[in-house]
């Protein structure tokens, strides 16, 4: 058995056990994904489950004191716009639709990878043109960021890579899942661009296994969080998503074990997160988690791994760079209601058929070997 | 008519090696193989996927030495398509919507680097093209040859 295949079946036999779900009192909307628009219906959780389950629309009880949204960005990849002017354009597009929304948005969170190789002219470009927003916005840093100069430019823009804040209700966390990589580049006497080269190669086999929580990050999550009802809601925000999918291209957090250790008194966690760059859901013991879209490109599903319980994403058209990425909306209702919504670029969000989903056409990868012969 | 059925006979009755002097011209046959000359074989496929996989990983020194310009916008291969997934070469070739034609593998590569990577289009038998190919192969072989599938 490889190693991927253990840490699978122990996910599955420590998170996935009988009877243990996100709060019961879920209720998931069955929603068509058009852009700017959506069609409602309603579905129980049984039905769901039956069904497909849905992405977008979440409960959660005793949430909001007013009904309130806020928006996320990511992945937007920035390169300086001499080079690729795609992403800027795209970056560009999602401030203005976040800025357009009506009622406006409470917040933004940016969910990390606003550059591409961490250069300060990438990190600048990116705080202009999320300028278009005026509402308040928080950061996380994704990998893409980090590793050029191992966050000195990104702390200097935003801050705190970690933070927790209180709104209408609901206890919000932005975890740093990326400045915790494993020291690869000292011994092999790296330059700051070879280190940040190969963090930016989603697979690469040098960086290894660097997207983790941390144990003084959890020891501060853990104390963030203890003195909050168990019952009330914790949406919280990282560049990875915080269970394991596909370790090789870092769709996990290495200390998942120990994430859900802390969480797991909290029957009311919602996890949102970037870097995957693909429509995802999964449930891991009572925490939700949502994958978000970057604007800049999506990232194909792995070839194992993809949470049974997401519905995929359509095959993208390789020819529309406004093909599969997007930005998301959530909502807050008065109901207690959180709702996410995909604004993909393109009518359909979601596979209609076997067809449309890439991976109906099973493959068999094998990692790459260039970046580990020397000199490398 | 009567030569095949003669070389059966020998065949039946003569160690292989005798028979590879006995049927076809001189000179058509291979010597036995050896583990070293298999093992150089090898070496030389597994320097195209090395070669391959720099490329396809848009490493621009290798671009440079093999003289193709295969991304202009930053994007390469490889971030769309880690460890090449959703390439799925076995499934070519195959009437390919984006280009609206019976397309091969190298024609889909051409596409991808003239269309999202707005780099410069190849021949069909360059070194990189090969290349490109034997790594793509490569990370793929143990998918199961499905030509004609969408
Ligand atoms: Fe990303
Ligand atoms: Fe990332």
């Amino acid at each position: 058995m490889s190693e991927l295949e253990r840490d699978r079946r122990e996910i599955a036999a420590v998170l996935q056990q009988p009877g243990v779900h996100p709060d019961p009192s879920l209720r998931i909307t069955r929603r068509t994904f058009v852009h700017r628009s959506c069609v409602v219906g309603a579905a129980t959780v049984a039905e769901t489950f039956a069904w497909w389950p849905l992405l977008n629309t979440l409960d959660i009880a005793y949430a909001a004191e007013a009904p309130f949204k806020f928006a996320w960005i990511s992945d937007t990849h920035l390169y300086p716009k001499s080079l690729n002017t795609r992403f800027v354009e795209k970056t560009v597009r999602a401030a203005k639709e976040v800025q357009a929304m009506s009622p406006p948005a409470d917040f933004l969170i940016f969910g990390g990878d606003l550059a591409q190789l961490g250069k300060v002219e990438e990190l600048e470009l990116g705080v202009e043109i999320l300028k278009e927003i005026n509402i308040r916005k928080v950061y996380i840093p994704g990998e893409h960021d980090w590793y050029l100069d191992m966050g000195k430019k990104w702390g200097e823009l935003f801050g705190q890579p970690h933070w927790t804040f209180d709104h209408k209700g609901v206890r919000f966390v932005g975890l740093d899942t990326v400045s915790r990589g494993p020291d690869y580049w000292t011994a092999r006497k790296m330059s700051p661009e070879e280190r940040m080269g190969h963090m930016a190669t989603l697979d690469g086999t040098v960086a290894g296994a660097w997207a983790g929580v941390g144990r003084d990050q959890l020891d501060w999550l853990q104390k963030t969080l203890a003195n909050w009802d168990r019952n009330r809601p914790v949406v919280i925000f990282s560049h990875n998503p915080l269970y394991e999918y596909y370790p090789p291209w870092n769709f996990w957090v290495r200390d998942w074990r120990e994430v859900n250790e802390v969480l797991k008194p909290y029957t009311k966690v919602t996890n949102i997160h970037g870097h995957t760059h693909q429509v995802l859901y999964n449930e891991i013991g009572t925490m939700r988690s949502i994958g978000m879209l970057a604007t800049s490109w999506p990232w194909p599903y792995a070839p194992e791994g993809v949470p049974k319980l997401t519905k995929p994403m359509i095959r993208v058209d390789p020819g529309d760079h406004f093909d599969g990425v997007g930005w998301a909306k959530i909502d807050v209702s008065a109901q207690d209601k959180v709702e996410a919504e995909y604004i993909m670029w393109r009518k359909q969000v979601f596979a209609q058929s076997p067809d449309d989903y890439a991976k109906s056409i099973p493959e068999v990868l094998r990692p790459r070997i260039a970046d580990n012969i020397w000199p490398y | 008519m009567t030569a095949p059925i003669t070389r059966f006979i020998l065949f039946r009755a003569t160690p292989a090696v005798a028979l590879a002097v006995l049927v076809g011209p001189a000179g058509a046959h291979k010597d036995p193989v050896t583990p070293q000359l298999l093992n150089s074989y090898q070496q030389v496929f597994m320097e195209q996927v090395r070669k391959g996989d720099l490329l396809f990983h848009g490493d621009a020194a290798t671009e440079q030495a093999m003289d193709v310009v295969l991304s202009k916008t930053g994007m390469a291969c490889a971030m769309c398509h880690p460890m090449t997934a959703d390439t799925h070469p076995a499934t070519f070739p195959k009437y390919q919507a984006q280009m609206a034609k019976f397309a091969t593998l190298r024609d889909m590569i051409n596409w991808c680097i003239e269309k999202p990577n707005q780099g410069e289009k190849i021949a069909d038998d360059s070194e990189a093209m090969k290349a490109l190919e034997a790594y793509i192969y490569w990370s793929q072989s143990g998918s199961v040859l499905n030509p004609g599938k969408f």
